[in-house]
């Protein structure tokens, strides 16, 4: 962000001048103007912390974070859901302050706190006015080092916790994801997308303080500040003297990952009532440091990313059987999964199913024609700018950067690496990816309205929403 | 894509405009042609926000004709003159933008976040469809269904939506302008002709009922020369009214109970009839808003969530669920939305509720307390800022609402400005029990037939 240099060329309003305007085609403009992230500051402290730091002036903020490699893949066997408590415990109580004392002095630093989980990565994030970074610093490390899991806190965390299932489970968008995960990653914690009843009482005091004891370790994390910052002698210092006591240990062995062999299996989660059929169609697919990452991502943004989409064109433009229709390169550290996604009226599921196949078919049956490449690849060379125009959207970008491994000139290659893709890289990762015949089908509706439709594609296997 | 502002669930909020740190930059101006244009530079990132705000929205529709100005933005996206159907998607996004439009009570609004070497192409976009829109049959038929379809995706097949968007206006507002779906009857959807299309385009979309806002990294006396050329011969309409919003006197008590048979936790609505916007009480009301629900520390998450462990999650705004203070046009309510554990009943959160308003009524807020609420307000609102389009769209709320989108750099410091007594004297004004009105929403115990609006579809 930042004030850096790029070449802006502003002439797009000279040749105006001279003649008419000829509204009749779209204006010539100039070039894109390139841009560059300032360089990140990094270093780690004795005890292995890592500490990245970016400079942003623009406003009087700044953005903190401090991740570690501990999201929902470390959780135990048959307690799913374990690392996304334990971080939103992390600003519930500490030795030396409450919840409530937490809570009050975000709030009065113009801050805000608290820790999410995801598949990956556990992060306690936050921000503060710059004025007040020095207190979010101290009030972090208090959290991360001495968060102590009040049972009052826990117990009132499961009890709600218990209520916000049933409320995600009421969105049949979460039910799909909730089905295809499973069916894709079967028995590998990825399969897990929230808590259960059932694991939700074993997120103990005692389960929470051994899963921080384990992954919540200095060796285990970085710290990212982004934002108006003070010199970075005194940062440093101030860094030290708030985190240099924690102490490091052992990382626990890595969690075996088993995913199953991709095969044809179509499911339908009956939920009664619902006047669409919510449709995934997908699979495994490689992770971000494969080769094959780059063809595979721009040829799913060909195939479903954004309004100018094939499938965004077919499905809802032409055909209307849609509001939306979209694919999605859901990319973790150690295995990911590619799919399509659409909502459709109950009565065109069967023609809609059909338009999906022939998408993912027409991906891996033909070359993308030139000119639709490089729209594509305009597409997401802008909507990499725009992504940072934040100082949260930036701090993602890095974020996701340490907890999938990515080197550390990826953000600085991306554009470069997007345009490079040939239309021949797009067929043969979409052979391999993107053709149905081993991708799971996962339909959420009504089965008394649907089901018939559906066992025209094959064998369904019908499940209870609940 | 183009959507209708919809419930944003449960995202505790309150915002409002600027603090002593970061003041944006404001040049104004008018063509002849009425168009208000304000541009606000910006060259940290080479990224252009383009954004067009009407003057008119939900509330300006006429019976028999609920959830046209919902249909009428997605018209918008049907091509114009030189730019035909799928042209708009195609430019913008093969350019490397994004771009969406929705509809709200009180305005409606389409952008482009784009490259800045694209301000021409988003001017082109924008000045073709205000001067040439593509009306005709087929892009109304279609739009009709991809409208028909938003509604089940998003309202009839999600817990919540349809007591919040067809139910509760209906509970909260007398006039009807207010009290309808601003979503529609698919019944009406139907009814709706091309000629209505034509009607109001021409009453709506003109220059002088709109407002373009370009926020990014520009050099002005370029985009001064663009917009006058794309926009500047644009014909000027006669200015269209702004429909009466007149709430009758004398605010009462009402009540309903709403079963859902797609929710699985009870939820409650509350919602107390509002002040007029920028009077002393809207201040005060939206400084009530942050005591009761700005960050962990507020009194709703304090208190109910984790004192008597009641509610589970919860949002308010002035203007919930279809508005917020920015955007607030009177006569609005200030509401909120509660779920809440099923050992409670309804009735038990709604006095809770009660409890803190009458807290508001008869005790100062403590100096310490609203210090920590003042300091969230700036932080927040700095934060607000730092993308182009929420600029933009500042920017533009604030010219039509009140003719000064310079109120960004200022609203900030009149609501910083409310002391506790003027906090005390609208809490007794606004948040008596007489004036409250509550829409319970059950879980409905069995699964029940399709949303009525499918049913009239013959489905």
């Amino acid at each position: 962000m930042l004030r850096r240099s790029f070449a802006v060329l502003p002439l797009m309003a000279l040749a105006l001048a001279a003649q008419a305007l000829d509204r009749t085609k779209p204006p010539e403009t100039p070039p894109i103007p390139g841009y560059k992230l300032p360089p990140a500051f990094e270093t780690k402290l004795p005890n292995g912390l890592t500490i990245v730091l970016l400079e942003d002036a623009r406003f009087p903020l700044v953005t903190a974070s401090l991740s570690f490699q501990a999201g929902s893949r470390f959780d135990p066997d048959g307690a799913p859901g374990l690392a996304e408590a334990a971080a939103a415990l992390l600003t519930e109580g500490t030795r030396t302050r409450t919840s409530r004392q937490i809570s009050e002095e975000t709030d009065a630093m113009g801050g805000s706190l608290g820790g999410s989980a995801g598949a990956d990565g556990l992060a306690l994030g936050g921000n503060a006015l710059s004025e007040n970074l020095a207190r979010l610093l101290a009030l972090m490390a208090d959290c991360a080092m001495n968060a102590n899991f009040p049972a009052d806190e826990v117990s009132l965390y499961q009890r709600n916790r218990v209520q916000n299932l049933l409320s995600q489970r009421s969105d049949p968008s979460f039910l799909a994801e909730e089905k295809f995960s499973e069916l894709v990653y079967g028995s590998s914690p990825y399969a897990h997308i929230a808590p259960t009843q059932a694991s939700i009482a074993k997120f103990t005091p005692s389960a929470l303080a051994s899963y921080r004891d384990a992954r919540l370790v200095p060796n285990n994390a970085t710290l990212l500040l982004i934002g108006k910052l003070p010199a970075r002698d005194e940062l440093l210092k101030t860094i030290a003297a708030q985190f240099g006591s924690w102490k490091q240990a052992p990382l626990p062995a890595e969690p075996k990952m088993d995913t199953p062999a991709p095969k044809r299996q179509i499911v339908l989660v009956d939920r009664p009532g619902s006047v669409q059929a919510d449709i995934r169609v997908g699979r495994l697919a490689p992770t971000r440091v494969s080769p094959e990452f780059f063809p595979l991502i721009v040829g799913s943004n060909v195939l479903g990313g954004g309004t100018n989409s094939r499938m965004f064109k077919d499905i809802r433009e032409k055909e209307g059987f849609a509001y939306d229709a979209h694919s999605g390169y859901n990319t973790h550290r150690v295995s990911s999964d590619f799919g399509a996604v659409t909502e459709v009226r109950n009565e065109v599921l069967e023609p809609a199913l059909n338009a999906v196949f022939a998408e993912l078919e027409g991906m891996a049956g033909a070359p993308v024609p030139a000119a639709e490449l490089a729209n594509v690849q305009n597409y997401m060379a802008g909507m990499y700018l725009l992504r940072l125009e934040t100082q949260e959207g930036v701090a993602a970008q890095l974020n996701n950067m340490k907890t999938l491994g990515l080197p550390n000139d990826y953000l600085e290659t991306y554009v470069q690496k997007v345009r490079s893709v040939t239309p021949d890289q797009i067929q043969a990762v979409a052979r391999k990816y993107m053709a149905p015949a081993d991708a799971a089908v996962v339909v959420v509706g009504d089965a008394s309205k649907i089901g018939d439709a559906l066992k025209k594609f094959g064998d369904v296997t019908v499940v209870k929403a609940n | 894509m183009r959507k209708l502002i919809a419930c944003s669930l449960l995202v505790a909020g309150a915002f409002m405009a600027r603090s002593a740190e970061v003041s944006i930059p404001i040049e104004k101006y008018q063509l002849a042609n009425g168009l208000r244009v304000i541009l606000s530079k910006d060259n940290a990132v080479p990224v252009v926000a383009v954004y067009i705000i009407y003057d008119v929205g939900s509330r300006s529709e006429e019976k028999g004709r609920t959830g046209f100005a919902h249909l009428f933005e997605h018209m918008m996206f049907e091509g114009s003159a030189n730019a035909p159907k799928g042209t708009h998607f195609a430019t913008v996004e093969s350019n490397g933008g994004s771009l969406n439009g929705s509809t709200h009570p009180d305005y409606t609004d389409y952008f482009e976040v784009l490259p800045s070497n694209k301000l021409a192409t988003a001017l082109w976009l924008e000045s073709d469809r205000m001067r040439s829109l593509s009306i005709n049959d087929e892009n109304l038929k279609n739009q009709k269904e991809a409208v028909k379809q938003e509604r089940r995706l998003n309202f009839d097949n999600q817990p919540y939506a349809t007591a919040i968007v067809d139910v509760w206006p209906t509970l909260m507002y007398r006039n009807w302008q207010s009290s309808h779906s601003l979503i529609g009857s698919f019944e009406d959807l139907n009814a709706s002709s091309v000629a209505d299309v034509s009607k109001f385009f021409r009453t709506y979309y003109a220059p002088n009922n709109a407002a373009l806002v370009i926020v990014g990294d520009i050099q002005s006396a370029d985009a001064r020369k663009l917009i006058e050329a794309y926009f500047g011969d644009i014909p000027s309409q006669p200015q269209p009214k702004r429909p009466d919003l007149a709430e009758p006197p004398n605010a009462e008590p009402r009540s309903q109970v709403y079963k859902d048979p797609l929710a699985q936790v009870p939820g409650v609505v509350i919602g107390y009839p509002g002040p007029k916007r920028r009077s002393p009480d809207y201040y005060a009301l939206n400084m009530i808003d942050a005591i009761l629900t700005a960050g962990d520390s507020s009194r709703i998450r304090q208190d109910l969530v984790k004192g008597k462990k009641s509610v589970v999650q919860y949002e308010a705004a002035l203007g919930w669920p279809f508005a917020g203070a920015q955007d607030f046009r009177d006569p609005e309510p200030y509401a909120m939305f509660l779920l809440y554990n099923p050992m409670f009943k309804a009735a038990d959160i709604v006095s809770q509720v009660q409890d803190e308003m009458a807290k508001l009524q008869n005790e100062a807020v403590d100096a310490k307390e609203l210090e920590r609420v003042k300091m969230q307000l700036r932080a927040g609102r700095i934060k607000d800022l730092q993308e182009s389009i929420n600029r933009a769209r500042a920017l533009a709320q604030y010219a039509i609402a009140d003719g000064s989108p310079e109120s960004i750099n200022t609203e900030l410091d009149a609501m910083l400005a409310v002391t506790p007594a003027q906090i005390q004297a609208a809490a007794k004004k606004y948040l008596a029990p007489e004036r409250r009105v509550v829409l319970e929403i059950q879980p409905a115990p069995n699964p029940a037939p399709p949303a009525e609006p499918a049913r009239k579809e013959g489905m």
